[in-house]
């Protein structure tokens, strides 16, 4: 983490660039705001966690040329998760910044626990309290100024999604204040701080915030210890912790915490009204306890799957991909393309690399914006919908049980449903999981099981073309897989696993304008990263398809292909471009199907192979960077042939068992 | 004579460190000697010099021999040891001292719950003390974290009197409560629950048990396991 943020921050600490840090807990609005101050888009939704990486932004806010900063959030600046360690990394390093902090107006109290440790850093900052609106629809009234003269801060007041408050918030950047508020320890406590402080090196934030950090028990802090002290400091600085921790029988970090609690108490009872009857039972707050009913959740859960289902099978992937594949690629602009190009280049090389078999045009184009982009644009937008309505954490309350036996907890369900988005950022989201062991897991069954949208749409697209049997069958098989594995490799990867705390956001309605902002940022991002590599793969087809060494390899892989999967020579192209992509591989065996050469069964095997087929390129680099070389190399070394055995196994019973799909 | 403090603030967690005195009658000084004992043994400092300096009592000396003599404790050289007797007594004091803490810090929120419990202490019979631990839904700590010996109440679960504080796991959905002590199985997890705002003191409505235990907190909501609901401990409200 350190190597990776210095680039950036060499890049920004030398200039003379006013700098504006966002920091707060965990969905309060930081990535709105972010937006509404750059104009870049960063995504929003409606979970905690959406942000796991510090994001930089450009502004003129002022006059002057401003860089915003955007960070993961925080419910404590000690540490518990590697995102939160971003965050608090931020504030250790970069200095002569204005600290905005942001604060859900409903959820004060735990603001100002974040409000009361800024001030124990002693950096200047701002509190803007965000989601204004929603806490005067429960009622709840906050007297900015009060609060403004109890920290000794401008108390700002915005809602971000509706860009109000913005030009009051403004004005509070331009005169950042150091906190008048302390708090004041037990006694050996405090003495431990003092006793601390002065072996510290020097920082950019205060040495007893520091100092408590340290007696709190902040491991994180270990690795900028070394970097800055002699051993026998630590040494040191570490017996003093002891002695004070011997002084009592809860953690120090409790302790601290606990004070700290107690102190924002002392301010909320000052600063905030709540009126009666401003609570009314919403249909979202009915919609939000019904999602996670012992009973009723499991048939909205269904629901939600169907209606999934019916936009991004039925629709995006069937009846769009049918109009853009056969109509507009297949009547118009492939013929339109072929006939260009003999006139313009009547070469037969040049035919047969553009528009030929193996043609940029007629495949990689075809494929990527025929057949894969509106199954993931359909896909975005269904995601989107789900992401902003709150619903994605409360599904992790319906599945916690399940994931126990894998050795996670329901909170894994977010980087695995963000998996079906892209497999490449859920990887990166596994940070918001507390354990390494967590994280491990999850990034292999990332690699492993989880189709990432584009995959998914193709195989919706595919499967819905055969009987329900064969939906249930290769739903299952996934599903068991992941599960077998996810056990054994819980007993396998040493650690523990860690305890279920999840925040729950409240349900609400999705902004249109956010949606269509994050389809669209995500089709981008989708035109950008697997277009190129589309064409990477065609070319190495066509390339192969030349020289003679595609069928070479087919030859190869025919005895696993043919004679264990029961597939056709040919699906084993689909596989080879699978290698960069495995939507691509699936849009390849989508097309075969098109093309009748698969029957049903053959569809069903190839399906569930290009499913838990190695991750695509993006993934495993990302999974290198995360995991490091060395685990990525064993997951992607364990993925490749696990498929194939799988695939085999269930052509072997379905053939075996006659099984009719 | 100086009174003895749980120096916080907020008034739940404490310092350890040797129990200072009680104010008391003549005859209770022989209880606090053992109750010092107790402590140091604790800490695994029980030595007779120690418990010289720690005991701040009048004519300390004279009541070490005094038990000495009567068989409660052993006293040689350096070392003093309990008998089986007096440890047994030594327990069911420090029992009903610290229980008597509990009592009124969580339920009564009294101020001067030290010197309460130091009165309390001595006059407890053994079936209140086991009433009050029921009451109390038997807590394992006293509110400075020591743990709080165990009687025979604790282990046969008496259902005759419903306790007031119970864990939050036993509460029904829809129930609103209010923390009283939590007894996390790992440090970590009290850090991760008080960072949420999970403290003793804070309110919480119990919102569902299944599929997952879900509260309520302020205007938070939180999924949580089951095991950690357990260890949450409530005063219904």
């Amino acid at each position: 983490m350190h190597a990776h943020n210095k680039g950036s921050r060499d890049r920004y600490h030398d200039s003379n660039l006013y700098k504006v840090l966002l920091i707060g807990n965990p969905n309060v609005g930081k990535s709105a705001l972010f937006g509404l101050l750059t104009g870049k888009y960063v995504t929003v939704s409606n979970y905690p966690g959406t942000t796991v990486e510090v994001t930089y932004g450009n502004a003129i806010l002022n006059k002057i040329k401003t860089l915003v900063i955007d960070t993961p959030g925080v419910n404590s600046l000690i540490p518990m998760s590697e995102d939160e360690k971003v965050t608090r990394d931020m504030l250790l390093s970069d200095r002569a910044g204005i600290v905005v902090q942001v604060a859900d107006t409903k959820n004060l109290r735990r603001g100002l626990l974040i409000t009361l440790q800024l001030a124990e850093m002693e950096v200047p900052f701002v509190l803007d309290l965000n989601m204004d609106d929603e806490a005067k629809s429960r009622g709840i009234v906050i007297d900015q100024e009060k609060l403004s003269a109890f920290i000794g801060i401008d108390v700002v007041k915005t809602v971000a999604i509706h860009k109000s408050g913005i030009d009051k918030l403004l004005k509070g950047i331009q005169r950042p204040r150091l906190s008048s508020l302390s708090v004041r320890y037990d006694d050996a406590i405090e003495e431990g701080a003092k006793k601390i402080s002065v072996l510290l090196p020097e920082a950019n934030i205060s040495h007893r915030s520091l100092a408590l950090m340290i007696l709190a028990g902040d491991e994180s802090l270990k690795s900028w210890l070394h970097a800055n002290v002699q051993d026998d400091v630590i040494e040191n600085i570490e017996n003093i912790r002891q002695s004070v921790q011997s002084k009592f029988n809860n953690s120090l970090g409790y302790l601290i915490n606990n004070k700290r609690l107690k102190t924002a108490d002392e301010i909320l009872v000052q600063v905030m009204t709540r009126h009666e009857g401003g609570r009314q039972s919403t249909v979202s707050s009915y919609l939000g306890f019904w999602s996670m009913h012992p009973v009723y959740g499991l048939p909205i859960l269904l629901a939600v799957l169907y209606l999934v289902y019916q936009f991004v099978g039925v629709l995006g992937a069937g009846t769009s991909v049918n109009f853009l594949e056969k109509t507009v690629f297949g009547e118009y602009l492939n013929p339109w393309s072929a006939k260009i190009i003999d006139f313009i280049l009547p070469v037969p090389f040049f035919h047969e690399l553009l528009v030929g078999e193996y043609g940029l045009i007629t495949m990689a184009l075809t494929y990527a914006i025929a057949i894969v982009l509106p199954i993931v644009g359909f896909f975005f937008i269904a995601f989107g919908i789900l992401e902003d309505s709150g619903y994605l954490p409360r599904l992790a309350v319906m599945v916690n049980k399940v994931f126990k036996v894998i050795g996670l907890n329901g909170k894994a369900v977010l980087p695995m449903v963000l998996g079906l988005g892209c497999d490449t950022m859920a990887t990166l989201t596994t940070r918001i999981l507390e354990t390494r062991k967590e994280r491990i897991l999850v990034t292999l069954l990332l690699a492993l099981g989880v189709p990432c949208s584009a995959q998914l749409g193709v195989i919706l697209g595919l499967i819905s073309g055969l009987s329900g049997l064969a939906t249930v069958i290769w739903l299952a098989v996934v599903l068991l897989v992941m599960l077998l594995v996810g056990y054994i490799a819980s007993k396998i990867i040493p650690g523990e696993p860690s305890d279920f705390i999840l925040e729950l956001p409240p349900i609400r309605m999705p902004q249109m304008t956010n949606i269509v902002i994050k389809t669209l940022a995500r089709v981008e991002w989708y035109m950008k990263e697997a277009v190129p590599l589309f064409v990477l793969g065609t070319l190495i087809l066509f390339i192969g398809h030349k020289v003679g060494l595609l069928e070479y390899i087919q030859k190869l892989v025919d005895p696993i292909v043919v004679g264990f999967l029961g597939l056709p020579s040919k699906a084993a192209e689909a596989f080879v471009i699978g290698f960069l992509r495995r939507d691509y591989g699936a849009a390849g065996l989508f097309v075969m199907a098109k093309q009748g050469l698969l029957d049903p069964t053959q569809i069903e095997v190839s399906l569930v192979v290009i499913t838990l087929f190695v991750p695509c390129i993006a993934n495993f680099f990302v999974m290198v960077k995360e995991r490091g070389m060395t685990i990525a190399l064993y997951m992607t070394a364990f993925i490749f042939p696990f498929a194939f055995v799988v695939g085999g196994a269930l052509n072997w019973i379905l053939r075996t068992m006659k099984v009719a799909l | 004579m100086q009174e003895r403090h749980i120096n916080n603030g907020s008034g739940i967690e404490g310092q350890s460190g040797h129990p200072a005195l009680c104010v008391l009658p003549e005859i209770e000084k022989e209880d606090e000697i053992l109750e010092t004992m107790w402590t140091l043994k604790e800490d695994c400092k029980l030595t007779l010099q120690q418990l010289l300096k720690t005991c701040a009592i009048p004519g300390c000396e004279d009541v070490i021999n005094e038990l000495a003599e009567k068989g409660w404790i052993e006293a040689k050289d350096e070392s003093v040891e309990f008998l089986t007797r007096g440890e047994k007594r030594a327990r069911e004091l420090v029992r009903r001292h610290r229980l008597s803490l509990r009592l009124f810090y969580d339920l009564f929120a009294l101020d001067g719950a030290e010197a309460e419990a130091c009165k309390f202490e001595h006059i407890l019979s053994p079936e209140v003390t086991d009433s009050v631990c029921t009451l109390l839904g038997h807590p394992p700590n006293s509110p400075d974290g020591k743990p709080i010996p165990r009687g025979e109440c604790c282990t046969i679960f008496r259902h005759e009197m419903k306790p007031l504080v119970v864990p939050l796991a036993d509460l029904s959905p829809g129930e609103n409560a209010k923390i009283v002590f939590i007894t996390p199985e790992s440090h970590s997890r009290l850090d991760r629950l008080s960072a949420m705002g999970l403290v003793p003191g804070s309110m919480v409505k119990l919102h569902q048990k299944r599929p997952s235990y879900v509260i309520q907190l302020g205007e938070t909501m939180i999924a949580v396991d089951k095991n950690i609901t357990k260890e949450i401990f409530v005063k219904k409200m």
